[in-house]
């Protein structure tokens, strides 16, 4: 069982997954040593995909696409906006999450775990790693942003 | 300039969107017309075509709402679909606009000739009245609208009772409880459209690797695809019809994807899978007529090789469509009583009433790119758009493609509410060379759908207001 990091902001609860790492952008990826040292499962972390609203259509690079860190990976159309989300690592996608076609909604359902986008074979992860965030530094920077927001509306 | 010998100035072959318009406008600019047709005018488009199978998608659609009411707070116990009365109102629409289309030609005194012509010399016909009476027509100059023909692809069983084209489909006795559609274009997919909303469970079947291929941009043609199988439509692509065969009261259609077979088992089968130039035994090519495969070839006036013959519409292939034969039409007419104009082909809208509709003027995001243009693709999605909200109907997206730099839209690409009506603004763009900031600085009014043209063009400049960006 993969355990978070949890915060209330107003009346939403945002959770952030401890085993994996994140871009300020809002993307996680997880390591999927050891059966896989070179393998990177991606996705949107609880509080994009909350702030985000329900997503309508996924469209994630097919595999055999090869894209430089920072390159978008997947674009999300939700009911209030649209989506591009830079690759937190550089790499070739092996895998596409195939439950996006017909069931979207698995990325607001279950962001950290069924609703995961792609898996990345890197090229890069050793020094490209170093650049992404621990859970907890991603955390305290979501929570600033989130209480930014709050103030905002 | 009409001369005596002639029974015409201007003789029309063919009595459809084409060859009828292209009578009025040769009327109106003082010619004496004289316009021949085997069957009722309006041709393919307003008695088995186009405006038939409006009918049925505006009815159906109507079922479809109707069975949404309780999302709008409106209370239906009962919904259903009468298909004697459907199919009695959509006999009264066509008569009537039949007869609408038969008194502008009488208003305008262009002649009626009905019966089958064939071609005896290069300014005169021989009509066959089907009755035993034939007569003979001849005119200074002629217009050649003969329209298209179902195309039927030599498929073993494709004769079976339960196999129909687009016409017999447009005669509903019963709904199917099953259904496959061969073919995944326009056609076809209006169809399957219309036999879903009234119950019966669809199969598509697309030889190509997409449907709607050629009609409308890649990308609007791969979520509509998408959105039609999430709603249990079974959409194939790749797969190509071996067979049909009945087994008791059961039609079977074996296809084939990948070298892999699969039958499928239905109770109506329709086949869509294009239209010909209808050019066959009109003796075209004994007169010399120089045809391009089925189709009748034309220069940039719509002449064809022959001296004072002019040819248009679904015949001349290309676009078949009735809109594009009513331009031809009318740059033929012009052409046939002294003018020179000539046709353009740029900016013809491409509308298609599947359920959400799709729309399309100008490039395609590929045909863009492929003219080795520097473009920029911006799109605004109707879940953003607040009166395709209050409609309940938000899915799809208004997606224009721009030139670079200056941003003169190429294309305009649409799915969603009504945009075979919105598609009109799109085309007036690529017509008249406006740009997205042309567009963008246009009040739209609101709240409207085509704020959703506005919030595209606002987007050339990444400068959309009503969508949230990160």
């Amino acid at each position: 069982m993969t355990e978070h990091l949890e915060t209330t902001v107003d009346k939403f609860t945002f959770r952030v997954a401890k085993d994996r790492f994140y871009t300020a952008q809002g993307a996680w990826a997880f390591w999927m040593k050891p059966e896989a040292p070179n393998r990177i499962r991606i996705g949107l972390t609880d509080y994009l995909q909350q702030r985000s609203g329900d997503v309508a259509f996924a469209t994630v690079q097919p595999v055999g696409t090869q894209l430089k860190e920072g390159e978008s990976i997947a674009e999300i159309e939700t009911i209030k906006t649209m989506l591009e989300l830079p690759s937190p690592v550089s790499g070739t996608v092996v895998e596409v999450n195939p439950a996006l076609e017909m069931t979207p909604e698995v990325i607001n359902e279950d962001p950290y775990g069924d609703g995961w986008l792609a898996v990345v074979e890197t090229t890069d992860w050793d020094v490209e790693r170093m650049t992404l965030l621990e859970p907890d530094a991603y955390f305290s920077a979501m929570q600033t942003e989130a209480h930014e927001e709050l103030k905002k509306q | 300039m009409s001369a005596p010998q002639y029974n015409a100035d201007v003789a029309v072959l063919g009595g459809g969107p084409g060859g009828y318009v292209a009578a009025l406008v040769a009327a109106q600019r003082g010619a004496r017309v004289i316009l021949i047709e085997k069957e009722r005018v309006g041709g393919t488009c307003l008695n088995v075509g186009c405006i038939p199978t409006k009918v049925l998608t505006s009815a159906t659609e109507f079922l479809v709402r109707a069975k949404r009411a309780g999302d709008f707070g409106v209370s239906i116990p009962q919904v259903a679909a009468d298909l004697p009365a459907l199919m009695a109102f959509k006999r009264d629409t066509v008569d009537q606009l039949v007869g609408g289309v038969e008194q502008l030609l009488k208003s305008r005194k262009v002649t009626l000739i009905q019966g089958t012509a064939r071609m005896i010399k290069p300014d005169t016909f021989s009509i066959d009245d089907g009755k035993g009476g034939r007569q003979e027509v001849s005119a200074q100059r002629m217009i050649l609208a003969p329209g298209s023909i179902t195309a039927t692809p030599p498929i073993p069983g494709s004769n079976l009772p339960g196999v129909v084209t687009s016409t017999g489909a447009l005669d509903i006795e019963t709904v199917p409880a099953r259904m496959v559609v061969i073919g995944g274009g326009v056609i076809g997919l209006e169809f399957a459209c219309i036999y879903e909303a009234l119950g019966s469970q669809l199969t598509v079947l697309e030889m190509t690797p997409a449907i709607l291929l050629g009609a409308t941009d890649e990308a609007i043609a791969k979520r509509l695809h998408l959105m039609l199988r999430r709603r249990g439509m079974d959409v194939r692509t790749g797969a190509v019809v071996q067979r049909i065969e009945r087994i008791g009261e059961t039609l079977r259609v074996f296809s084939e994807t990948n070298g892999a077979e699969t039958a499928t088992d239905c109770e109506l089968v329709l086949i869509a899978t294009g239209r010909w130039p209808n050019t066959q035994g009109m003796r075209f090519s004994e007169l010399g007529l120089r045809m391009n495969g089925r189709a009748i070839a034309v220069d940039e006036q719509l002449a064809t090789n022959l001296p004072n013959v002019w040819a248009i519409g679904d015949a001349i292939g290309g676009w078949m469509l009735a809109h594009k034969a009513m331009v031809d039409g009318r740059v033929a007419a012009e052409n046939a009583t002294g003018g020179q104009r000539q046709v353009d082909y740029r900016c013809v809208p491409n509308v298609i009433f599947t359920r959400p509709e799709v729309a399309s003027v100008g490039l395609t995001e590929a045909q863009a790119r492929a003219a080795g243009s520097k473009i920029k693709v911006t799109q605004f999605p109707f879940s953003a758009n607040p009166r395709a909200r209050i409609l309940g109907e938000s899915d799809g997206m208004v997606r224009l493609i721009c030139e670079g730099g200056s941003g003169r839209v190429l294309g305009v690409h649409m799915m969603g509410p009504h945009v075979t009506d919105l598609i009109a603004e799109g085309a007036l763009a690529v017509q008249t060379g406006a740009t997205a900031d042309d567009l963008a600085w246009t009040t739209h009014a609101h709240p409207t759908l085509p704020e959703a043209m506005l919030e595209a063009a606002l987007g050339f400049r990444d400068a959309a207001i009503h969508i949230h960006s990160r």
